[in-house]
């Protein structure tokens, strides 16, 4: 059993850093999901949502536990008889948590990033007792329409959220909720920055672990995690190596498995990455002043990063990806994408070709959140690493 | 004088080197590396650094490769042990176009550019077959030790053949033909033909071309380079025996002088 209890948010300083990067990724590859468990039995409700972006805020005002869902280290025995094989891991895995009773929730919300993600409601739905909706996140970003329709988008959201918790949900308690993730942003931007200014001191998979854990546990349990464990990855007596700098790209819907990422860590510093990012979407803080819907389309809208699966004119993709680059002081690219992703492997070609023009150097590969063995990765992969530093 | 170093952690020994600013060795050292992959490569490291008379702070780039180069936390970076074998054996013979690599563990065959860049390179697949585990055990199974491997060949009239390289059928294949009386050293040299036989079949698969240089642990026993050179029907590089082992530390420490030189110019060398 997991001890996620003895770490949050009691006496988290308490607890060294390996050992809690231990705990963590226990709890996070546990698929009986122990902290929503422990939510359920406090006699709390859940939202689950599935991948990229999702306004957790509402689902928060409302004293719900949103929980990201963003696949399972699990045998998808009973979704693959309601998906194809030619569709990606994470949407039967998703699914499968579902089927098979692992995960108990009240409302599951997804958006249409993709084919598979856009009929997962639809099959989910068809399957439990709770409802499943779709999240309409605008297709034109660039309409002078859009904040209008999202907020109004988000208004739907509220009202469904409001019966679920059956009570309702006041701009004053989203304002309260937005300062919560608003610190929580602060929190995982100080993260990154350590990534990208002293990397020896947090491994790829380490992050993933601190960063991940935040879509399992209520916000501001996250916080008070945070708040503990960055001092002490600050004072972490690490070594600076002479490892290549690099992005990873590709995890912003599956997830890559933790060993893929260790992999990676062993002959790379990953000083930027898209894994989970729909936890960093909001790149600044969300206003808590005006109207706190309004605020929170605006900040999807004007202040969020980048992903294949938002099409927003402002933001081509391969730049974004180039300026990733250039703002870590990466030197070169691991270019990924989930297998049978089809947003991630077309954004590929743009990617290369801009990486191309650009002179940086890139790794390309494919990944299943499933997949067991490195051993051909990791020497590919290093003899790119040499490829480089000793060009 | 700016010093580099290289260690080589691998399955059975781990070797040090360290290399001056002329490319000369400075120092080295090996020993077993047992179970503790970093204390290894720390008490190996140190060897060498008595050897070359130098303190740590006197190495500019230290660099870790083999089968447990993650393990060594205070290197500067880590490289594959192909890299490193091939930037070895072309410190040694710059003439080298493929590389053999026999180790206890692993065999490897690469082909390399004029540059020392590997341009292919094959492994075995992931049992010990075709290593010097395989050797070690028929050695075993027949009551010698590891070092009575080279003369135990040496005395052989009449190879006999044995059919696989599998470590662990080799037992009954050994014991097969010990009971209709082959000698032991027959059988030893039947089984080093074996490895060169499969030594040749992974160089080819690689389009061997030559100069070739054959590198690690397994080329110490004298009749594995003789044989192989028979086979390629060519002269065959072959470090001295109390060097054959160093090559991918060697190798290591020399692209360790290219990245120090890289970093002095940029400015970036601590």
């Amino acid at each position: 059993m997991s001890t996620l209890g003895d770490l949050t948010p009691v006496a988290p300083s308490n607890v060294p850093l390996d050992a809690a990067l231990a705990a963590l990724r226990d709890v996070l590859e546990d698929v009986d999901y122990p902290t929503v468990r422990r939510w359920r039995a406090g006699g709390g409700r859940v939202v689950g949502h599935f991948q990229v972006y999702f306004p957790e805020e509402i689902a928060h005002a409302a004293g719900l536990l949103p929980l990201k869902i963003h696949g399972a280290p699990i045998e998808p025995r009973q979704a693959e008889a309601r998906f194809g094989s030619y569709l990606c891991s994470i949407v039967k895995t998703s699914l499968e948590l579902a089927l098979s009773g692992h995960v108990e929730l009240d409302l599951f919300v997804t958006h249409p990033i993709c084919d598979a993600a856009r009929n997962l409601a639809a099959v989910w739905g068809r399957n439990v007792a709770y409802p499943c909706e779709i999240l309409y996140l605008p297709q034109n970003a660039n309409s002078a329409q859009a904040v209008d329709y999202l907020r109004h988008e988000y208004d739907r959201l509220r009202r469904l959220i409001e019966q679920i918790a059956g009570r309702a949900v006041t701009d004053d308690d989203l304002r309260a909720s937005i300062g919560v993730f608003n610190e929580n942003r602060r929190l995982l931007r100080e993260l990154y920055a350590i990534r990208r200014d002293r990397p020896w001191l947090l491994a790829a998979d380490e992050a993933w672990v601190l960063m991940a854990i935040g879509g399992a546990i209520p916000r501001e349990e996250h916080n008070a995690l945070l708040g503990a464990l960055l001092p002490q990855i600050e004072e972490r007596p690490a070594r600076p190596q002479d490892r290549l700098r690099v992005v990873f790209e590709g995890g912003f819907c599956e997830q890559p498995p933790l060993d893929l990422l260790r992999t990676i860590a062993q002959s790379c510093y990953v000083v930027d990455d898209d894994l989970l990012i729909g936890l960093r979407w909001i790149t600044a803080d969300v206003s808590a002043k005006g109207d706190p819907l309004r605020d929170l389309a605006h900040a999807y809208l004007e202040h969020s990063a980048y992903s294949p699966v938002q099409h927003d004119l402002r933001k081509p993709k391969e730049r974004m990806l180039l300026e990733r680059i250039r703002s870590s002081g990466a030197g070169a690219a691991i270019v990924t994408a989930a297998k049978m992703c089809e947003p991630g492997l077309e954004e590929q070609v743009a990617y290369s070709r801009a990486l191309d023009d650009a002179g940086v150097p890139y790794f390309v590969s494919e990944f299943e959140e499933n997949m067991t063995s490195f051993e051909h990765l990791q020497i590919q992969l290093e003899t790119f690493v040499e490829n480089v530093l000793f060009a | 004088m700016t010093f580099t170093a290289g260690i080589d952690v691998g399955s059975t020994y781990t070797k040090a080197a360290i290399l001056g600013d002329d490319a000369r060795i400075a120092g080295r050292a090996m020993l077993k590396t047992g179970f503790k992959l970093a204390d290894a490569a720390r008490r190996a490291y140190d060897a060498a650094l008595a050897g070359a008379g130098i303190r740590e702070a006197d190495v500019a780039y230290l660099i870790a490769t083999g089968y447990g180069r993650h393990q060594v936390t205070f290197a500067d970076v880590y490289v594959t042990d192909l890299t490193a074998a091939a930037r070895g054996a072309t410190l040694l013979y710059p003439g080298t176009r493929t590389i053999l690599d026999v180790g206890g563990q692993t065999m490897k065959a690469t082909r390399v550019d004029a540059l020392s860049k590997v341009r292919s390179f094959r492994l075995n697949d992931k049992c010990a077959a075709g290593t010097g585990a395989f050797l070690e055990k028929t050695a075993r199974y027949m009551g010698y030790g590891t070092e009575e491997i080279g003369p135990l060949a040496a005395m052989s009239k009449t190879p006999a053949t044995i059919s696989g390289v599998c470590a662990v059928f080799a037992e009954s294949e050994v014991i097969n033909h010990l009971s209709q009386g082959t000698s032991p050293s027959d059988i030893m040299q039947g089984a080093i033909e074996s490895l060169v036989d499969r030594s040749i079949q992974l160089m080819r698969r690689v389009q061997l071309e030559p100069e070739y240089t054959l590198v690690g642990g397994i080329l110490r026993f004298e009749s594995m380079g003789r044989l192989l050179s028979a086979r390629l029907g060519a002269a065959v590089n072959l470090p001295a025996p109390d060097l054959v082992q160093f090559v991918g530390a060697l190798g290591a420490a020399r692209l360790g002088r290219q990245r120090a030189a890289q970093m002095k110019r940029a400015g970036t060398l601590a």
